[in-house]
């Protein structure tokens, strides 16, 4: 394994007091390691990769980024500080941006902005889409700018939370073709959550899964 | 202070300043009773509640009445007409009862204009009169009842919508007529809907100023009015101000229960909506004129009236102190309106970027001012001012009593619940996953209510200043009350016309607010058309 990019000792997580959603989760990230998490629905899969974000606080344990604490009962570092990418399901683009301008979002103070998305838009072939809005593209299409937009500000790693559950197959092998490419080609590490074992297989080279809240 | 801090701290900061003119009138029934008190509890008192009373019984059987009879006329029949009253229905909540007011006493009183043109039809002698002398209780009456309807109208349609097709068959087939199924089946089914909207109905009664004055009606709203300026007696004006306060705040309560307790409707997931009845002849009269009714008196009869004495005096309403008095309720109106967006477009990020129950408790507070009578929030922003002049800004020479400072806050106070409303559904509709895209590219708090919020709520922010300025637009008893010296809006100067019988003059400023209170209805008719079965 390379060096430790991400470290969860012990993660215990509930939104109410009689169920726990994550219990007791140890994992650990290399820099280049490709991982998925496997489960079915509610399992505990999405908050995790929240808790790993920032965009939830722990009950127990802890998480390190760069063997730097971000997270445990106490302290939180905010999500925006922990330079970690996510593409959720709904690819959450903002829809009054056109697609360079949500490209550009995270690297507004960058001066190499303009550069910076231009090679992403390359990258993912959306070159011609540039200054579309995300409701003048299709699904497939947005779910790329969305990938495009997480990449830009140069993550410690990546996080995708079911990106293609909502296209359909043939759009999916599409997409699993080219940004496994993208992948491939990029140094950050990637966190996959799927319900999908296929897409688990293609995508990633380290699986495991989830029932309950708990690694198995 | 941190940022976190600032945005928690927000909205309990302005929940301070939105209640302290409240307790300072609350806490004066804990103060010294004066002779004026035991005047008024020996003399008058009882003629205030009792008048309250009637008043708002017989508004709560007229508006029942009104309001269910055409929203049910209207969901579930087909006649002519129909697509437009089914809108057209709420155009009265656009004439403030005192404007009502004015205008049917021109029409009825024993020389008004509708008695004049009955004698000159008939042939009668000049000391006939056709139409009753309207400016008693029952008048009042039969005004707050035409211009607050729409209230139940609206609740009531919005019900009978969501009523299932097949329940109503069913009752049909087990022997109900039309009639049964309306008062045995719809109308219970729909009570609790239909008691919100009447509690909105009796809280507006109880804080009107303009109507009861010009009828000479003695309430409590002019009773306050007159033991403030007449025994320049504010401590006692506090003490009747807070009993009506403590009225108020009972129906404040039973409205928030009555939403939280919702309404029957269907759970089918075979839900059907109501089909509607094709009706021709003395029938489709029936309904049609069930529809127009309340329409012309509401809405087209003070119309029409104030047209006519806008044309008698020619152009001449549109001299120095029209021009002045439009520019100053425009401007205030639009410093309220963009005050309120700014401050419900800072809370409702506050909760949506820190969510806490209490915060949300707390804020939800925040809509109080909506149903505390304009005279009240007057009476207590004077005091508050006397003290933040004696406490604070004494050694700085500066005096704010009597300052647009202390109209536009009790203006804030009274019409944020507006801005919120439309602030806050425009918040649902973003979705949260935006505000974790947002952090997690490094965006948040200020930049992100900037970048992403703002304008993505663009359209929410325009539509809260617009009702928060129709709604400014027509107040007047807190205007007349906060006002500087000479200061005038439309709405007082359409009072002070009125109360010196001089309706030619009244017509302008008058006419001015109700297009200006159009706006609101226009929003409401859009809704009201995006809201039929069919859609």
């Amino acid at each position: 394994m390379s060096n430790l990019i991400l470290e969860i000792k012990n993660l215990c997580h509930s939104y109410s007091e009689h169920a726990l959603s994550i219990e007791n989760i140890n994992l650990e990230i290399g820099s280049r390691d490709r991982v998925s998490i496997l489960g079915p629905s509610g399992c505990g899969k999405s908050t995790l990769l929240r808790l790993i974000a920032g965009l939830e606080k722990p009950d127990q344990g802890e998480i390190k980024i760069n063997d730097i604490k971000v997270s445990d009962n106490k302290n939180l570092i905010p999500p925006e500080k922990r330079n970690i990418g996510l593409v959720v399901q709904e690819k959450a683009l903002f829809p009054h941006l056109s697609v360079f301008e949500n490209i550009c979002f995270g690297i507004k103070k960058n001066k190499d902005k303009d550069l910076i998305a231009s090679e992403l838009l390359n990258l993912l072939k959306i070159d011609s889409l540039k200054n579309k809005y995300p409701h003048e593209i299709s699904g497939g299409e947005q779910q790329r700018v969305a990938l495009a937009r997480s990449l830009a500000p140069k993550p410690n790693f990546l996080m995708l939370d079911e990106p293609f559950s909502a296209l359909d197959e043939d759009l999916k092998e599409t997409l699993y073709k080219d940004i496994s490419q993208v992948f491939s080609d990029m140094s950050s590490a990637i966190l996959l959550v799927t319900h999908d074992r296929n897409e688990a297989e293609i995508m990633t080279n380290k699986q495991i899964r989830m029932e309950e809240g708990k690694f198995i | 202070m941190n940022r976190l801090t600032f945005w928690r701290l927000l909205p309990f900061a302005v929940l301070v300043v939105f209640t302290a003119p409240l307790l300072i009138v609350l806490s004066s029934l804990f103060g010294d009773y004066s002779e004026n008190w035991s005047h008024l509890f020996q003399f008058v008192l009882f003629d205030y509640v009792s008048s309250s009373f009637i008043l708002v019984i017989g508004v709560s059987i007229l508006v029942l009445i009104l309001g269910t009879v055409t929203a049910w006329t209207v969901t579930s029949y087909n006649f002519v007409g129909k697509n437009i009253f089914e809108w057209a229905l709420i155009l009265p909540l656009s004439i403030p009862p005192y404007i009502l007011a004015y205008t049917f006493t021109g029409l009825f009183d024993h020389y008004g204009d509708a008695n004049n043109l009955a004698r000159l039809l008939l042939n009668l002698q000049n000391s006939t009169a056709i139409f009753p002398n309207v400016r008693n209780i029952y008048g009042a009456i039969i005004v707050f009842s035409f211009t607050l309807y729409p209230y139940v109208y609206l609740v009531s349609r919005s019900a009978f919508i969501n009523q299932s097709r097949s329940m109503k068959e069913s009752a049909r087939m087990l022997g109900l007529n039309q009639f049964q199924v309306f008062y045995k089946l719809a109308l219970p089914l729909i009570r609790p809907a239909v008691i919100g909207g009447l509690m909105l109905v009796i809280m507006e009664t109880l804080s009107d100023f303009g109507a009861v004055d010009h009828f000479a009606i003695q309430t409590f709203t002019t009773g306050i009015f007159r033991t403030w300026y007449g025994l320049y007696d504010i401590q006692t004006a506090m003490q009747l101000a807070s009993l009506l306060l403590l009225t108020v705040g009972v129906f404040y309560i039973a409205e928030r229960s009555t939403r939280s307790s919702g309404i029957y409707t269907s759970n089918n997931s075979t839900f059907s909506p109501s089909k509607e009845d094709s009706l021709v002849g003395y029938k489709a009269l029936t309904a049609f004129l069930i529809c127009f009714i309340p329409i012309f008196i509401g809405f087209i009869l003070p119309i029409i009236e104030l047209i006519l004495w806008a044309y008698e005096v020619n152009l001449e309403f549109f001299n120095q102190k029209f021009i002045s008095s439009s520019i100053n309720t425009l401007s205030l109106s639009l410093v309220t309106g963009m005050i309120c967006a700014g401050l419900a477009l800072l809370i409702n990020f506050s909760i949506r970027y820190k969510p806490s129950a209490l915060v949300q408790r707390f804020s939800s507070l925040l809509s109080i001012g909506y149903a505390v009578p304009g005279l009240i929030l007057a009476v207590g922003m004077v005091q508050l001012l006397v003290y933040v002049d004696a406490l604070v800004l004494s050694g700085l020479d500066i005096v704010i009593t009597g300052s647009l400072i202390g109209l536009v806050l009790a203006y804030v106070i009274k019409t944020y619940a507006l801005a919120n409303s439309s602030i806050e559904s425009g918040y649902e509709r973003i979705s949260s996953s935006l505000d974790d895209s947002s952090k997690l590219l490094g965006s948040s708090g200020w930049s992100m209510l900037s970048s992403i919020h703002v304008p993505l709520l663009k359209t929410s922010i325009l539509t809260s200043v617009l009702l928060v300025m129709s709604d400014v637009v027509k107040e007047l008893p807190a205007t007349l009350i906060l006002r500087p010296f000479n200061f005038e809006t439309l709405a007082v100067s359409t009072y002070i016309y009125a109360s010196e019988e001089r309706m030619l003059q009244a017509a302008a400023p008058a006419i001015a607010i109700v297009l200006i209170g159009l706006i609101p209805i226009v929003f409401l008719s859009k809704m009201i058309r995006s809201s039929r079965p069919a859609h």
